[in-house]
């Protein structure tokens, strides 16, 4: 549809120790066109991402730029020839203002001095070439999150020059209506540079993107035009197989007992009181909009925040949560959504992580049994289906779902009663996410109860028995599975956004 | 390096792979070094020396490295043993209390002063650098206090208890090969030896799986407490003394021992073993360049050039392995595959790997 393009990599190979990252991978970027790129994780899609943005330097093959192979050598030298490259982490500084921010690479320095009239022009410009309008005198502390991410956009585009912008997984912590407005953001840029959006969401990927290409393996398996491709199709390219049973859940039967029940319980986080009920074998989602108070309901349950009123009763017990140990005693486990920072330990082995939990479970008397450790250790590895040997592995060194299963793991190991989790499957490829979708599907029928919190709107729909939406720390309605649609949430969800967005 | 412990298999490689094994190689080389050129080195009178010289810096590196697995760090372990080697002195000589119940006394005071460290540090979040910096002065100031400064000879009754020997070897040897392996043993197979690991790995997750953080922490505050008042008993005992200017400078010998054993200081990652490994070389070449007259001034640059070293080798362990691959790669025509495999066989291996895994 368009002559030549301005960016693309021509057979590009990069090879890890053991691991064939990129073979081959030719991709052809044109100004005018956001160009999705999607795959499991380690299918390659960041290895060449970096090899676009002069991180990695490619074995075999070249990185080209209007028809002229360049060597990016370094990540400053790709950046003035116009490659940006925008992570979903913050990496701003609070305490400055918008327009310093935006200007924090050095773009309105001159011989070490900055110019506060140019840093002022550098900064306008780029949120121009966004279209947003953001008063460059506050100070970054004081914006919304959105907000902050497209000063954070802005920055990454300050170059007036950028020909190519790279977005490598920018909405994974964002609700519905600030995807939306990224998206109309990266639209319009889009018009007159080249965009290659890296997701896992392929909802989002086909409704933001004008061509998608699908990575398996460090390979290409599949280009498409997103205009006549289904999430289905390309869900399939991805994981090499029909995807049958996406979602699998088994029917449950209404007439459960109750396993957990929330009475108007209040932290400082939910002043008005929640209340709901979680029963034996079923899955209680939670929606709502980043800061809603689904997490802070979550972290009610599993001890982390102090109740100052209401009750939670389990087992028809109440509970005195002190802290998550007390949570733990009681049968509760908690998945966080972010497992490198609140889950993991990478300075212990895989067994380790799995049995760090329940400790008296791997011990002889006052000593641990290693021996046990590490079989029982294997033993939840091939019940999670873990690659084989990933138990002897680095935990740094699994890919993030593994990485998850491990998580999982420990509080399989802990035989935990009702599991809390948290943005279960964020960053996680479709082939894993299949996976723990059916590990969830296993625990409830043998009788374990599930709050599940998520941003992923078709996973929470179909998973959960039932959905309840969260809005400003109250829970605003409640439905079974297929009788809510995801406008209809998503409507609910976020019926007064402005005010949440002040919060 | 790295790549090729990498590529070894069974128990080689494991033990190449392990972060003791760089410190072994020093030592191991450090002594084939000492013995060549320094011909009283291997005597017996030497080494029985050698391991007396050692044995309190040991004793209180294995606190500090206690400490340092749960990210933190105790600057107080020297001060310690002057307050409790002038406190022991006390005891005997004014108190002329019996020489156990002294000896149990002075581990309580030690004990006493790591819970202050440790209490502070944790409970009151005052960063333990700062904390302990603070009772690095408080504590021998109050050795200072105790007999206004004046250190007291002539203690008597101590020796049998930590200064005798047991067949030709040393007792404060001895004590420090036995707390040393209780050491090992209650890192490695004990609940609370795993939950120091747990803390000082990812302090978040720790308490996210139900472990009391500022306890643990607390916890290895008071060991190393109890350890360094071990020391100012070892100390009093072997110069039959006590003194507010003993024990100056120790903390960092015993950090640096943990250090250049491996142990990182942001926590999770060391062992009581490399620890050990540590303080032998500290040992061994303060040892040999004393064997051969070299003053205090240059011993103490000696002492100083190894940490630097050997905290470096750990953090560029990747790049020097790095770098050498790419020499390697240039000065050799083709380049070398890491895994020289053809397509054909690389897909076939990756669809098993897939099958396997259920994708």
């Amino acid at each position: 549809m368009h002559g030549e393009p301005i960016w693309e990599t021509r057979s590009v190979t990069k090879t890890f120790p053991g691991v064939r990252a990129l073979d081959k991978v030719s991709v052809r970027l044109h100004a005018g066109e956001v160009h999705a790129l999607v795959g499991e994780n380690g299918s390659g899609k960041s290895t060449l991402a970096k090899c676009l943005s002069g991180t990695y330097q490619p074995e075999d093959g070249h990185v080209v730029q209007s028809g002229r192979p360049v060597e990016l050598r370094n990540p400053a030298l790709a950046r003035e020839l116009g490659v940006a490259i925008f992570y979903q982490e913050l990496s701003l500084v609070p305490a400055l203002s918008v327009a310093e921010n935006v200007c924090l690479d050095g773009v309105a320095s001159r011989g070490g001095f900055v110019s506060l009239r140019g840093m002022r022009r550098a900064a306008r410009g780029a949120l121009d070439r966004l279209n947003v309008s953001i008063d460059l005198e506050r100070s970054v502390g004081e914006l919304s999150i959105a907000e902050q991410q497209l000063v954070e956009l802005a920055r990454a585009i300050s170059n007036p020059d950028v020909s190519l912008l790279i977005l490598d997984e920018p909405t994974a912590a964002l609700g519905p209506e600030e995807v939306s407005r990224l998206h109309r953001v990266v639209r319009r840029f889009a018009q007159h540079a080249a965009v290659l959006y890296i997701s896992h969401r392929l909802e989002e990927v086909l409704s933001v993107a004008d061509k998608v290409t699908v990575l398996r393996d460090g390979r290409v398996v599949g280009e498409r035009q997103t205009a006549g491709s289904s999430l289905r199709e390309i869900a399939r390219l991805m994981v090499g197989a029909e995807i049958e049973e996406y979602f699998a859940r088994s029917e449950q039967d209404s007439q459960r007992e109750s396993l957990l029940e929330a009475r108007d319980l209040r932290t400082p986080a939910l002043p008005s009181g929640v209340s709901f009920v979680v029963r034996r074998g079923e899955v209680l989602g939670l929606g709502g909009l980043i800061g809603s108070g689904r997490s802070a309901i979550a972290r009610a349950i599993y001890g982390v925040d102090p109740l100052v009123g209401g009750e939670l009763v389990l087992d028809g017990r109440s509970l005195r949560l002190r802290s998550p140990r007390d949570a733990i005693a009681a049968g509760i486990a908690f998945v966080p959504e972010n497992r490198k920072a609140d889950a993991l330990f990478f300075n212990l082995s895989v067994p380790q992580n799995i049995s760090i939990a329940r400790l008296d479970g791997v011990s002889r008397g006052a000593f641990l049994d290693l021996g046990k450790e590490s079989s029982r250790g294997r033993e939840i590895a091939r019940m999670l289906r873990l690659a084989p040997g990933a138990e002897r592995r680095e935990v740094a060194l699994l890919s993030g779902g593994m990485q998850q299963k491990v998580v999982l793991g420990r509080w399989l190991f802990a035989e935990a009663k009702l599991l809390v989790l948290d943005e279960p499957t964020a960053g996680i490829d479709i082939g894993t996410k299949r996976q723990i979708y059916r590990l969830i599907d296993e625990l409830t029928e043998r009788g374990v109860g599930v709050v599940l919190v998520s941003s992923d709107y078709p996973e929470l729909l179909n998973i959960s028995d039932h959905v309840a939406v969260v809005r400003r720390g109250r829970i605003v309605h409640t439905a079974r599975r297929g009788t809510l649609s995801q406008g209809e949430l998503i409507e609910l969800a976020s019926a007064s956004e402005n005010a949440q967005a002040a919060a | 390096m790295t790549t090729i412990a990498a590529r070894l298999g069974g128990p080689l490689g494991a033990f190449a792979r392990a972060r003791v094994a760089g410190p072994c190689a020093i030592l191991a080389l450090l002594v084939l070094v000492a013995a060549l050129t320094t011909p009283r080195f291997l005597d017996a009178q030497n080494l029985r020396n050698l391991g007396l010289e050692m044995a309190i810096v040991a004793i209180i590196a294995i606190g500090s490295t206690l400490v340092i697995l749960t990210a933190q760090i105790d600057l107080s372990p020297g001060s310690i043993v002057a307050l409790t080697s002038m406190s022991t002195a006390l005891l005997l000589t004014e108190v002329h209390m019996d020489p156990v119940y002294a000896s149990l006394l002075i581990l309580a005071l030690g004990a006493g002063a790591g819970l202050v460290n440790g209490f502070f540090s944790s409970y009151g979040r005052i960063p333990s650098f700062i904390f302990t910096l603070a009772t690095l002065s408080i504590y021998r100031g109050l050795a200072f206090a105790e007999n206004d400064g004046t250190p007291i000879f002539g203690l008597g009754g101590l020796s049998h208890l930590f200064y005798d020997e047991l067949a030709g070897v040393p007792y404060p040897f001895l004590y420090a090969v036995v707390l040393y392996a209780l050491a090992w043993a209650y890192l490695r197979y004990t609940r609370g030896g795993r939950r120091i690991y747990a803390v000082g790995g990812n302090e978040s997750a720790a308490r996210l799986v139900g472990i009391k953080v500022n306890r643990v922490r607390m916890k290895v505050f008071v060991i190393a407490g109890i350890l360094a008042a071990f020391g100012g008993l070892l100390m009093s005992s072997q110069l039959d003394s006590g003194s507010p200017d003993y024990g100056q400078g120790m903390e960092l010998q015993a950090i640096a021992a943990a250090v250049i054993g491996g142990a990182s200081l942001f926590g999770g990652r060391g062992s009581i073993v490399a620890t050990l490994v540590g303080a032998t070389i500290i040992a061994v070449v303060q040892n040999v360049l004393n064997l051969h007259s070299v003053g205090t001034a240059w011993q103490n640059i000696t002492t100083g050039v190894i940490i630097a070293i050997a905290v470096g080798i750990d953090m560029w362990r990747g790049e020097v392995a790095r770098v050498g691959v790419a020499g390697w790669r240039r000065l050799s025509p083709r380049r070398p595959e890491p895994e020289p495999v053809s397509d054909e066989a690389a897909a076939r291996r990756e669809e098993r790997e897939n099958a396997r895994a259920g994708v």
